[in-house]
């Protein structure tokens, strides 16, 4: 590999590890939202794709290993894949032991990770065979995404029956774009409508604030307490491998593991199953909930990391719920990556390790060590620091901008009603997974009902 | 215009906004700040392949750090010093 190249891809490792580091303690980051942007403009900015590959296997790595901190410092989850780990980790908390699950989490992370890459690079390669039968169904494949994903909703009946509608919708604007001939016909807006589901539900708040009924009625609430544990700093290189137990270590091998080949699966889903099961038969409470933070962990890093390559590697269509929410822009960047060509058609296999191997490792040794050693002080910074109104303004605007450069003010316009759309279908329990799914299904659907 | 009635507690006037509470007054300037530095960014951009997203992306870091620092976070916090 050149080696200006090798460095580009270190240097965007680390810039990832660090500034996801800070983004993932940072609560009520939803990963889709924080991901999916900025992967999004380094793609659309022509950055290298093994560069952008490298970059973003850094950043999920380090936000798996970050948005578990403020679980153990405050008991706020970090973001929505850290949830599940609230109730453990404030059982720990409440044993008055905060920082032993900040290191059992991140140590559960690191065996993710270091099983997760090798079993995503093998299990994609097996896959590849079978890979150009799945392409040629891959329309249909994300409608029955969309259905599958919809019958595991909280309210299923309401997701299935959203599913056309929502469909219509999408392609509706598109027709309407191209019919006013804002957007030529080879060219479908795609990017700012993904965004307009991400924050979906902000945009229905954002609305409803206009509502000055429904404004007064609004839960009002004084600032929230949070309790900041200070502990005694920790000296030395903290090591994994004698954090966790015998027990914790095969039990973390084990959830990523099974993370890595269940892939397709929700992620949250998969982590509450695995993790309950397998701390399920302790008695001890700190030992439980030490066993069920570090499997947990390790499960969600190898979810995270397989549900990004095993697409990417064997298909090149996002056929995940991570490829086809944070990593989507690897599979679908319109001008730069389309389904037809993307990332899997310009990489070679040697780059797909380098990057994983790469972006991992980076990650790994910063944030690791940054967040051991340092979590008290990232935590109580970022919470001093940063208002949760400077985060949705910063998502507001690039919403905003990438609206604009789809298809011009009219686009604006057209993605804040998908936004009060999905925000609706978010809050009646219609997730993420399913609304995705049918952006990408949408041009199938359409053509399917006119065929009828 | 009807005011909102002020308690004396002016601090509990928060709502819940995806998961973390803003005060609304904030969120309204949190969001005219970031639209604005954004956009302005944007069209100032000199015509190129990428760069008046990369223009409009400095903007919203720029709107981002403008609005850090004129609003607070409505958190407040007890320390716990642990014994190991």
């Amino acid at each position: 590999m050149d080696p200006i190249l090798l460095l580009e891809m270190v240097g965007a490792a680390i810039v990832a590890a660090l500034l996801y580091t800070i983004i993932g303690v940072a609560p009520g980051t939803d990963e889709t939202a924080v991901l999916a942007p900025v992967t999004l403009v380094l793609v659309l900015m022509g950055v290298e794709p093994v560069v952008v590959l490298t970059f973003f296997i850094s950043a999920i790595v380090a936000k798996k290993l970050t948005d578990s901190v403020p679980v153990a410092v405050a008991g706020i989850p970090g973001g929505v894949m850290a949830t599940p780990m609230v109730e453990h980790a404030l059982i720990l908390k409440r044993h008055g032991v905060p920082d032993l699950s900040i290191r059992k989490m991140a140590s559960g992370s690191v065996i993710g990770t270091l099983v997760a890459i090798p079993t995503s690079l093998l299990l994609a390669h097996a896959l590849i065979p079978v890979a150009n039968v799945i392409k040629d169904y891959a329309n249909p494949l994300f409608f029955v995404g969309a259905v599958a994903l919809a019958l595991m909703c909280k309210n299923r009946w309401l997701a299935i029956v959203s599913i056309i509608p929502f469909a219509v919708l999408i392609q509706g604007l598109r027709h309407l774009y191209w019919g006013l001939g804002i957007v030529p016909e080879d060219k479908t807006v795609f990017v700012s409508f993904f965004l307009g589901i991400t924050i979906g539900p902000v945009i229905l708040m954002l609305f409803e604030l206009l509502n000055g009924e429904k404004r007064r009625t609004l839960k009002r609430y004084p600032n929230k307490t949070i309790t900041l544990h200070k502990g005694k700093q920790k000296t030395g290189f903290p090591n994994p491998f004698t954090i966790l137990s015998k027990r914790e270590l095969g039990a973390s091998a084990f959830s990523s593991l099974m993370g890595s080949f269940t892939f397709m699966m929700s992620p949250v889903g998969m982590t509450i199953f695995l993790g309950e099961m397998v701390a399920s038969r302790i008695k001890d409470p700190v030992k439980k909930a030490t066993m069920a933070i570090s499997s947990m962990d390790a499960l969600t890093n190898a979810t995270y990391i397989a549900g990004t390559l095993i697409p990417l590697i064997a298909l090149g269509i996002p056929l995940s719920p991570m490829a086809i929410g944070p990593a989507n822009a690897l599979f679908n960047a319109p001008p730069v990556f389309t389904v037809d060509h993307n990332m899997h058609d310009v990489l070679s296999s040697s780059d797909f390790i380098w990057a994983s191997v790469i972006g991992a490792l980076v990650a790994l040794v910063i944030t690791y060590f940054i967040i051991v050693k340092y979590a008290e002080q990232i935590c109580a910074f970022i919470f001093k620091r940063i208002p949760h109104e400077a985060l949705l303004g910063l998502f507001f605007s690039l919403v905003l901008l990438l609206a604009f450069m789809d298809a011009g003010w009219i686009n604006i316009a057209g993605v804040f009603l998908i936004g009060i759309v999905a925000g609706q279908l978010h809050r009646w329990g219609v997730n993420y997974g399913v609304q995705f799914m049918v952006l990408y299904a949408a041009p199938w659907i359409i053509s399917q009902l006119i065929g009828f | 215009m009807k005011e909102q009635p002020t308690s004396s507690d002016q601090t509990s006037n928060n709502i819940e906004v995806w998961e973390d509470l803003v005060s609304i007054k904030d969120l309204a300037i949190a969001l005219f700040v970031s639209s604005f530095t954004t956009l302005t960014a944007f069209f100032l951009a000199p015509n190129g392949a990428s760069q008046p997203l990369f223009y409009g992306l400095g903007g919203a870091l720029i709107g981002f750090i403008l609005s850090s620092l004129i609003i607070k976070p409505k958190r407040k916090f007890d320390k716990i010093e642990s014994e190991d």
